[in-house]
């Protein structure tokens, strides 16, 4: 297991060069930064000043190296706006970002797993079938808007909830009501998905010789749909969690602006705002390797669902 | 197999278009915002960029039947001219990401070696950066506006096209007439232009359905963060984020055009979920 943990660890090292190489150079090739920050009326003379002093004149592969070395030392640049270090910017926003995402995937899971078990044992019932419309009409939903309309309902309608905000620790009451409308709003809308795939795989599953040989011993139905049959279904739903993970930080971002959750999307979405382009290129090489990570934790999980699965 | 199969082909998909009805609801939704489009300047009851300072934020009632946004603007005048923007972005976003995914995946599948090699990683590392996050800012690099946003869009969202095409050149690669064509001299150019890239097209046009869904929603998305059409666009997303500022009195000026997206986006999903059921039956009953 160490060492299939290390070498995952290595193999994850052209990934993530590739990664970095990718973000830079489509910025890069795409816009002119230090133009942007002055807009088109400021004289070139002054733009080409600001573009030495930040080293934007160079060829684009010398920024590069320049940019990786330093980033390999854990400096990913300064802020154009601020003068802050990126790395410094990021860090508090990291675990605020893993809160969110991490709640709204258990929230994922507690409303899909149940519901495809049950759209399962009773397929092609009106349950079933309503869950299958139930779920395209949650996949077609945009999440900035959901995020509004429980603003709408719950926070000014009902006025039951905080609206916007990361108040306290998630364990205080306050803390928990402040977390309901963002986690919710992230988590929500793939439950659909996984509810239709936990569907489709545990059908498969609940055709196969030892579901019978389960029920033959007598086992009671509920030990043989949770303990036999899910365990096994579970395999399909980690890939998907680890092939959603993108999307799921893609989420958060949405989320976190309209939220005023303090996380690195939002970060983000400000910076981007503000044409500050070494904070957008550390956060999106930042995102990334968070996806890179938790996929590799995804992979690790395999083995702890199912005890066949062995790393060597 | 299955006694359908004795009726001609187009009789045993038409029947089963009609057995799949959902499929029909979406082919009906998606007809609607297409006439929507091109009408309109003839459904819409007022100018979609017209200020009324008679009329701030007035609730739905007969005179608007959305109501009117902050600045008297008839919203369901500006949600039919949405239809537009909607069908023009989506369009746009999946035809750039069909063209980048087409030469990338047909050029890895057909040449092979480090050429495949090389592209694949891409892709592979180009799945790992969160699209949004990436149009994000590659949208933010460019300084926003319509056309930017659609072409951040499609310049991150080809790696699925690049990844089917490939795997349909690969298979067609090895067929008969793709060897008989290089028996006769054909260059390579040649045979992927005309024997192998018209043969893998099919597909292509049912993943553009299914790719439309995601185009629209991170289209909408980056709208409402402001960097896809500005105001006084009648873009839904733009929309959206105008009348974020108003949940609390007017309810109605970014309700209706969420309501307008989520109801395109399901038609298509509608549509794309029936298209690849008919395609390949095995999934039929599946997801």
């Amino acid at each position: 297991m160490t060492r299939y943990v290390l070498h995952r660890l290595l193999a994850l090292i052209p990934v993530v060069i590739g990664v970095t190489l990718v973000v830079f150079s489509l910025l890069h090739l795409t816009g002119d930064p230090v133009r942007l920050l002055f807009g088109l009326t400021v004289p070139e003379e002054i733009v080409q000043q600001r573009r030495e002093e930040l080293g934007f004149d160079r060829p684009v592969a010398v920024q590069y190296l320049r940019w990786l070395g330093r980033a390999v030392r854990g400096d990913l640049g300064m802020s154009i706006t601020t003068g802050d270090h990126v790395v410094a910017m990021i860090r508090p926003r990291i675990g605020a970002t893993l809160e969110l995402t991490v709640l709204a995937l258990l929230v994922t899971l507690a409303v899909s797993l149940p519901a495809g078990v049950i759209s399962a044992v009773r397929r092609n019932t009106a349950v079933d079938n309503l869950s299958r419309v139930a779920a395209l009409f949650w996949v077609s939903m945009p999440t900035f808007w959901l995020g509004l309309l429980f603003i709408m309902v719950f926070g000014v309608w009902l006025g039951v909830l905080p609206i916007s905000g990361r108040a306290g620790d998630v364990w205080t009451l306050e803390g928990l009501r402040s977390r309901v409308l963002p986690v919710l709003t992230l988590g929500l809308p793939p439950a659909a998905l996984f509810t239709r795939l936990t569907r489709s795989s545990m059908l498969e599953i609940i055709g196969e010789e030892y579901i019978r040989t389960a029920r033959s011993k007598g086992l009671a139905e509920r030990v043989v749909v949770v303990r036999h049959a899910l365990r096994n279904a579970l395999i399909p739903i980690l890939t998907l969690i680890g092939l959603r993970l993108p999307w799921l930080f893609g989420g958060a971002v949405i989320t976190e602006t309209v939220f005023a959750w303090p996380g690195m999307g939002r970060l983000l979405v400000d910076a981007v705002m503000k044409r500050d382009y070494p904070v957008v290129q550390g956060i999106v090489v930042a995102m990334a390797l968070l996806v890179v990570a938790s996929s590799l934790l995804v992979d690790l999980l395999y083995a702890v669902v199912d005890p066949r699965i062995r790393y060597e | 197999m299955r006694p359908a199969l004795l009726a001609s082909p187009t009789v045993w998909t038409l029947r089963r278009l009609w057995r799949n009805r959902l499929m029909l609801v979406g082919a009906v939704l998606v007809l609607a915002v297409a006439v929507a489009a091109l009408l309109a300047g003839h459904l819409a009851p007022y100018d979609p960029i017209a200020l009324d300072i008679e009329a701030l934020l007035t609730p739905p009632g007969a005179k608007h039947l959305f109501g009117t946004d902050e600045l008297g603007r008839d919203i369901f005048s500006r949600v039919i001219y949405g239809t537009r923007f909607a069908l023009l972005i989506g369009v746009a976003v999946v035809l750039i990401e069909a063209v980048i995914g087409i030469v990338f995946g047909a050029c890895a599948a057909y040449f092979g070696g480090w050429l495949d090699t090389l592209l694949m990683r891409l892709v592979d590392i180009m799945l790992a950066i969160p699209t949004l996050v990436l149009a994000l800012a590659i949208a933010g690099v460019l300084g926003g506006g319509l056309g930017n946003m659609i072409l951040a869009i499609g310049i991150t969202g080809w790696r699925e096209f690049a990844r089917l095409i490939r795997g349909q050149v690969l298979v067609i690669r090895t067929s008969t007439y793709v060897e008989a064509a290089r028996a006769m001299g054909a260059g390579d150019a040649r045979i992927l232009g005309h024997h192998i890239l018209p043969n893998a097209l099919g597909t292509v046009v049912v993943y553009t359905s299914l790719e439309m869904p995601a185009a629209l929603l991170w289209a909408a998305s980056l709208s409402f963060l402001g960097l896809g059409a500005q105001p006084p666009t009648p873009e839904w997303g733009a929309m959206i984020a105008e009348g974020r500022g108003f949940v609390g009195q007017a309810w109605w000026v970014s309700t209706f055009p969420g309501l307008a997206i989520m109801t395109t986006v399901l038609g298509f999903n509608f549509l794309g979920d029936g298209l690849r059921d008919l395609l390949d039956p095995r999934t039929a009953r599946g997801l």
